[in-house]
């Protein structure tokens, strides 16, 4: 062990333990068998449980338990000591790749691109399966974030088939898209991250993204004029998916180009079942009147627009609350914990998933990574917070307790009750004996047996009980010491909280207000165009009534 | 220019090239202090996170000093033997005849015990004596048959810490489950 590691892990341990003044002794490394001491750890780190087990790492042997530690110290906040142990942990036998994969992320997460492809290299020179893909899918995103997209294709097209190279394809498909006029070089991206896509074990995965595939594809032939192709994707896409508003739009889209309003139409009507936040739905309303006009129904048209326009100006106003909602009680709870919706049964949760307009702004706006690592920040505060309040709780039912123990045991002689024990003792040790003489068979003196064992391991804990009970109210007082230090650091530590969370809360608010201003502005937009529209509807009718007056 | 609706007059440049240099700037430095504070504000909440994980680990080990002393406890362990061959949906266990435990698995759950993670799924306290186990299993085998199975198993509890690890397994080709004990001295 070097100087350095063996300070990092001196300091993390120990510190763990320091904060209760060194005196409280770690309790599961008692309770769990060193045997599955490792097992126990990785299922806490992978279920986000640290706390039983911050005791225990200290205790962890065989190949894995660097790499364990090294987990723990990352899943409680000390990065830089983290990032010390993988390296430890990649310049050993064992969990190689995985520390090579930990590290790239931690660099590219401090903007240091050069080494977390250093370390993506590594990851993907000792690794194999899932975790060889995602390092070479990091290598593939690093060069393409630096707009090198042939090099972010070679590295693709090591890759297996399945997710991670379906979702390389699919951002460099993107990417194409964005560069190129003529976009068949994104169609070929899309059509391989397809294919790639299909391979995925994991279906409910495989599922969203193909769905995200498809239309992405289907977008692309709309803008080229392949309407039939662009049909073609679009039918792939789930009706349950994200994805299907904006699909049902585009999808009638390409009808209508094709001359075919009537089934435009219909796919325009089932778009308009979703919340206007969805992009492609408040198009839809449009296209549904446009239609209307096309086939030759002025008057079906104008209705159309006009509750086109009804459901903009609706739209307005709740964009005008949630905004108010924002000021009043903060993006968290406006946008993010009202939409939980704790009414909602689990058989129902799916489908008012996209069918109710705070979620479908929350989704949109989570769309944002900005937004997400704001909402991200506020969610972990208050879930210190509560992990805090929880601790608060159990710190004064144990003061409580405390107090009321050691004020039971100054009051209690419990002498007769000792003298009453001891003489039972007596008595059933001799009636055993003599039953002992008369039992006759092994079964029976199997069962005799066993009750002079029972006995005895009475005896010896009854023997022992003085000794015990003089050092357990010292215990107690010291632990009820402990418990209230415990209880004090427990309210600073809230209060910290509470002003980190104001600052987090503010950051939110800012982002989520330019959001729904934006969305504002997309109404006004679209009531603009219907407007625009039925004016246009009524200077037709206008002339047409002059003209037959002429005639 | 010609737009849509005849011809248009080109507009002059209404910010001058001074003030645009002004603006621009003060975006850039906007932009940087918002960045600046979010990195700031990350810290804050990471080493906020260090500090309660390591709260809550001394108040936990406060708590199994209190409530389960060491003569009396009993913890109970699961594994999976095989890690293809169930999809684990909910264990419960009963401790003579009285219920103890029962956990619903989630997905992450789930993989972490078919990657070797252990669960401890029961930590309480037991008088020295006979006792009976008993697991109820709810899981879908890898022959895409739903199970539901009753396992027991007797013990004696003596004094000290008694660790029992249940392993769950299912072999080809009927996949029935099964579960073996093991007492951890």
């Amino acid at each position: 062990m070097t100087g350095q590691k063996r300070q990092i892990y001196r300091s993390s341990w120990l510190l763990a333990l320091a904060i209760s003044q060194g005196v409280l002794s770690a309790s599961a490394d008692e309770l769990v068998p060193a045997e599955l001491a490792d097992g126990v750890a990785r299922y806490a780190l992978d279920t986000g449980h640290l706390a039983p087990v911050i005791s225990l790492a200290p205790t962890l042997t065989g190949d894995s338990a660097d790499y364990l530690r090294a987990r723990v110290l990352l899943g409680s906040g000390q990065t830089q000591e983290a990032k010390v142990l993988f390296e430890e942990v990649f310049a050993s036998n064992a969990h190689r790749a995985e520390s090579a994969l930990e590290l790239a992320r931690l660099e590219a997460a401090e903007g240091d691109s050069s080494a977390a492809v250093r370390w993506y290299q590594e990851a993907n020179r000792v690794g194999f399966g899932e975790i060889r893909q995602q390092a070479v899918f990091g290598l593939a995103e690093t060069a393409r974030s630096q707009g090198q997209a042939d090099s972010a294709g070679q590295y693709l097209a090591s890759m297996d088939d399945g997710y991670w190279a379906a979702v390389g394809y699919m951002n460099l498909a993107a990417d194409f898209a964005k560069q190129d006029l003529n976009p068949s070089r994104a169609l070929v991206a899309l059509r391989v991250a397809m294919a790639m896509a299909v391979k995925d074990q994991d279906r409910g995965r495989s599922r969203d993204l193909l769905d995200q595939l498809y239309l992405r594809a289907g977008f692309l032939s709309v803008r080229t004029e392949e309407y039939d192709k662009a049909t073609d994707f679009l039918e792939k896409v789930s009706l349950e998916s994200y994805a299907t508003p904006q699909a049902l739009y585009l999808h009638g889209v390409a009808l209508s180009e094709r001359g075919n309003y009537r089934a435009a139409m219909q796919s325009w009507h089932r778009a308009k079942k979703f919340p206007l936040a969805f992009p492609g739905v408040s198009d839809a309303w449009l296209g549904m009147g446009r239609g209307y006009d096309v086939a030759g129904y002025p008057g079906q048209a104008g209705e159309s627009w006009l509750a086109a326009n009804a459901a903009y100006e609706g739209e307005r106003v709740t964009l005008g609350k949630l905004a108010q909602r924002i000021r009043q009680d903060g993006a968290y709870k406006a946008l993010v914990e009202d939409a939980r919706g704790a009414d909602a049964q689990w058989f129902l949760a799916d489908s008012r998933t996209l069918t109710q307009p705070r979620l479908a702004y929350l989704l949109r706006f989570l769309e944002q990574p900005g937004a997400q690592a704001a909402v991200h920040r506020v969610a972990k505060l208050d879930d210190l917070y509560l992990t805090l309040a929880g601790r608060k709780h159990d710190l004064d039912v144990f003061i409580r307790a405390m107090e009321g123990h050691l004020g039971e045991v100054g009051s209690r002689s419990g002498n007769s009750a000792r003298a009453a024990l001891v003489s039972k003792h007596e008595r059933l040790s001799a009636t055993l004996a003599q039953l002992r003489e008369q039992a006759a068979g092994s079964g029976q003196a199997g069962k005799l047996g066993y009750l002079e064992r029972q006995l005895r391991s009475s005896a010896q804990r009854f023997a022992s009980l003085d000794g015990r009970a003089a050092g357990h109210s010292k215990a107690i007082n010291t632990q009820l010491i402990q418990a209230r230090q415990l209880q004090a650091a427990t309210g600073r530590l809230q209060e910290q909280i509470r002003q980190v969370r104001v600052s987090a809360s503010a950051m939110l608010d800012e982002k989520a207000l330019a959001f729904v201003a934006a969305e504002q502005q997309r109404m006004v937009h679209a009531l603009d165009k219907t407007e625009q529209q039925i004016a246009h509807l009524y200077e037709y009718l206008a002339l047409e009534n002059i003209g037959e007056g002429l005639r | 220019m010609k737009t849509l609706f005849g011809i248009q007059k080109s507009q002059h440049c209404r910010i001058s090239p001074w003030n645009r240099g002004l603006w621009v700037s003060g975006i850039l430095a906007a932009l940087v202090t918002t960045s600046v504070a979010a990195t700031s504000l990350d810290e804050q909440i990471e080493r906020l996170t260090s500090e309660v994980t390591r709260h809550s680990a001394s108040v936990h080990a406060l708590e199994q000093q209190l409530l389960h002393p060491v003569n009396t406890r009993v913890a109970v362990f699961l594994t999976l033997q095989n890690r293809q061959a169930l999809d684990l949906d909910s264990v419960e266990l009963f401790l003579n005849d009285q219920p103890v435990a029962s956990h619903l698995y989630s997905d992450t759950e789930r993989t972490s015990l078919e990657q070797g993670g252990v669960q401890q799924l029961f930590v309480g306290n037991l008088a020295d004596g006979s006792h009976q186990l008993k697991a109820v299993v709810n899981a879908r085998s890898a022959n895409k048959r739903f199970v539901r199975r009753e396992l027991e198993h007797r013990f004696e509890k003596r004094s000290g810490t008694l660790r029992l690890q249940m392993t769950l397994d299912a072999r080809a080709p009927d996949y029935e489950p099964d579960v073996t004990f093991r007492e951890w001295k």
